[in-house]
């Protein structure tokens, strides 16, 4: 048992080689005992937790929730008897089903074809997609495009739009000049931590009262 | 299957008794580790001996690796990044994208050339490759350890190699967290991912290829470090008098930058703030606010990076960088005039 258990460990921390019979043996002996089938949960909750991969809400008993509902569903014995089940209705059905599916193809391929024009239409009032080219040094930088999550109103749109275009461009520029002086020493480090600091600290002080 | 409780008893004690044998044993092997690692003070299995070896290996060995890029939103990027350290101990390294007209860096020692299309060639003093991936991380994870937590999570297979995995998670949840999975013979990088607050993906390196070699790439040779741009030098920086102080700065950031600018496309002065905490570089402008021009407050984002823009007291405040836009919004906030 208690071997089975430090397999089943090492089998959810992913540390149990790759021998795949022994997996296998190992899965089959949890289908078939539920005392293991506990184990498995508890193992991955304990691993999800030392991991820091809980989610927010943790449900747990999913499957029994699920299997009661199942259970608390209302059976159908016996379809009911409707006008289909007369024969003159029966023998005409098949036909129009044929027709109605002949139909539905048929607007399908509209659908598409309505659909093919309009996605090779040129979009253009989305938002934010293009930046202007920029002249000098900054050239080459690629226009970003920008997924907006509060809605804005559109009179200063356009002009977000550029002042957003440009702050992006800057900071890409910014990225692309940054110098750093690193030195190996992790004591070099700590002095620049607090060499920082000072600059911090100057920059508060020496300004106009 | 232990279910008589003398049976329990005797499981009990055999355990007890492997505890009481084993775990000295343990930990004469742990010291014994820990002496032949000396070089660095932490324990053989610990995440930042882990990051240790990365970094050593980065500088160090000569290897060639590609990887690819992945952000949301853009097409994937193939990168080839070549590192070698000559006979005399000079570090060179070599980024190249493979796609389209394609970006080349180059670095020999403490000067880095960039060699991009429609942009003259030019060169920088510094000793990190401002590229797609965090350079600084790679060369200095030391500097993260004031404020991200590491933890070692477990084994896995990355790229037909077997590879230790490695979160990285900022401590008081101001920034993304770090997923990396280092190469389990080289301790190099195979896999990195980049997570938001409900770990989702922002942002992947996947290397595809990676291999080290005894000597550096033939293509080293051929570089003539007397025919590279020369370097731009920004001449001294004036220190900057600042109305402005901000109140809150996350923890482990500093500002490695800070000076007055004309934004190109817009030709309005800002004052500009680059916070740095060696992971992640956040932008930082600020603006006071003319009448005649009326701005939105935005939070939004750009590929991976988060964009907010507030009106905060008499100011217009713009912060862009791989941060959480609540953070963004604090640090916005914290900002006021000195009196």
């Amino acid at each position: 048992m208690s071997q089975k258990l430090e397999n089943l460990s090492a089998f959810v921390d992913g540390e149990n080689g790759v021998s795949s019979s022994s997996n296998s043996l190992l899965l089959d002996a949890v289908k078939n005992d539920t005392e293991l089938q506990l184990k498995w949960k508890s193992y991955h909750l304990i691993r999800d937790g030392l991991r820091q991969e809980l989610p927010v809400n943790v449900n747990f008993d999913i499957a029994d929730k699920i299997a009661q509902a199942l259970e608390s569903e209302p059976l159908i014995l016996a379809p009911k008897k409707t006008w289909r089940d007369l024969r003159l209705v029966s023998n005409i059905v098949p036909f129009v089903k044929q027709g109605g599916q002949m139909a539905i193809a048929a607007s399908v391929a509209v659908a598409m074809i309505i659909g093919v024009q309009q996605l090779n239409q040129a979009d253009v009032n989305q938002p934010f997609n293009a930046a202007p080219p920029i002249p000098g040094i900054q050239g080459g930088l690629s226009p970003v495009s920008f997924d907006q999550t509060r809605s804005i109103p559109n009179s200063g749109a356009v002009e977000q739009k550029r002042r957003i275009n440009a702050y992006m461009t800057d900071h890409k520029q910014q990225l692309r000049f940054k110098i750093i002086q690193s030195s190996n020493d992790k004591a070099a480090i700590l002095k620049q931590n607090i060499k920082n600091e000072e600059v911090q600290s100057d920059i508060v002080e020496n300004t106009p009262q | 299957m232990l279910k008589t409780p003398h049976n329990k008893i005797s499981y009990r004690f055999i355990l007890s008794l492997l505890i009481y044998v084993f775990v000295p044993l343990q930990v004469c092997a742990q010291e014994e580790s820990t002496i032949e690692t000396s070089n660095n003070s932490y324990p053989s299995d610990s995440a930042q001996a882990w990051l240790v070896k990365m970094s050593d290996a980065v500088k160090s060995l000569n290897y060639t690796i590609s990887f690819i890029l992945l952000k949301p939103g853009v097409d994937s990027q193939p990168y080839l990044w070549r590192h070698g350290v000559n006979e005399d101990g000079l570090e060179m390294e070599q980024l190249n994208l493979l796609n389209g007209p394609g970006r080349e860096v180059v670095r020999i020692g403490d000067k880095v050339s960039y060699f991009e299309p429609n942009v003259p060639p030019y060169s920088l003093q510094s000793s990190i490759i401002n590229g797609p991936f965090p350079s600084e991380f790679f060369q200095l994870p030391e500097k993260l350890m004031m404020s991200y937590e590491f933890i070692l999570v477990g084994r896995s297979r990355i790229a037909g190699r077997a590879a230790q995995q490695i979160r990285i998670i900022s401590k008081d949840k101001s920034r993304f967290g770090l997923n990396v999975w280092l190469d389990q013979e080289t301790g190099l990088l195979l896999k990195m991912n980049m997570f938001g607050q409900d770990a989702q993906l922002l942002e992947q390196i996947q290397v595809t290829s990676l291999q080290v070699t005894k000597d550096p790439d033939p293509f080293f040779t051929k570089i003539e470090p007397e025919m590279l741009p020369e370097v731009i030098n920004f001449g001294p920086s004036v220190p900057l008098n600042s109305p402005w102080k901000i109140g809150y700065i996350p923890k482990g950031m500093t500002i490695i930058k800070r000076d007055l600018r004309r934004l190109s496309g817009l030709g309005e002065v800002v004052e500009y703030i680059m916070l740095s905490d060696g992971l992640v570089d956040v932008s930082l402008y600020l603006q006071e606010i003319q009448s005649n021009k009326q701005q939105e407050n935005l939070v939004g984002t750009v590929q991976s990076d988060t964009l907010l823009t507030i009106k905060h007291g008499e100011l217009n405040i713009t912060i862009i960088g791989k941060l959480p836009a609540a953070t963004a919004n604090t640090i916005a906030k914290s900002i006021q005039r000195i009196n």
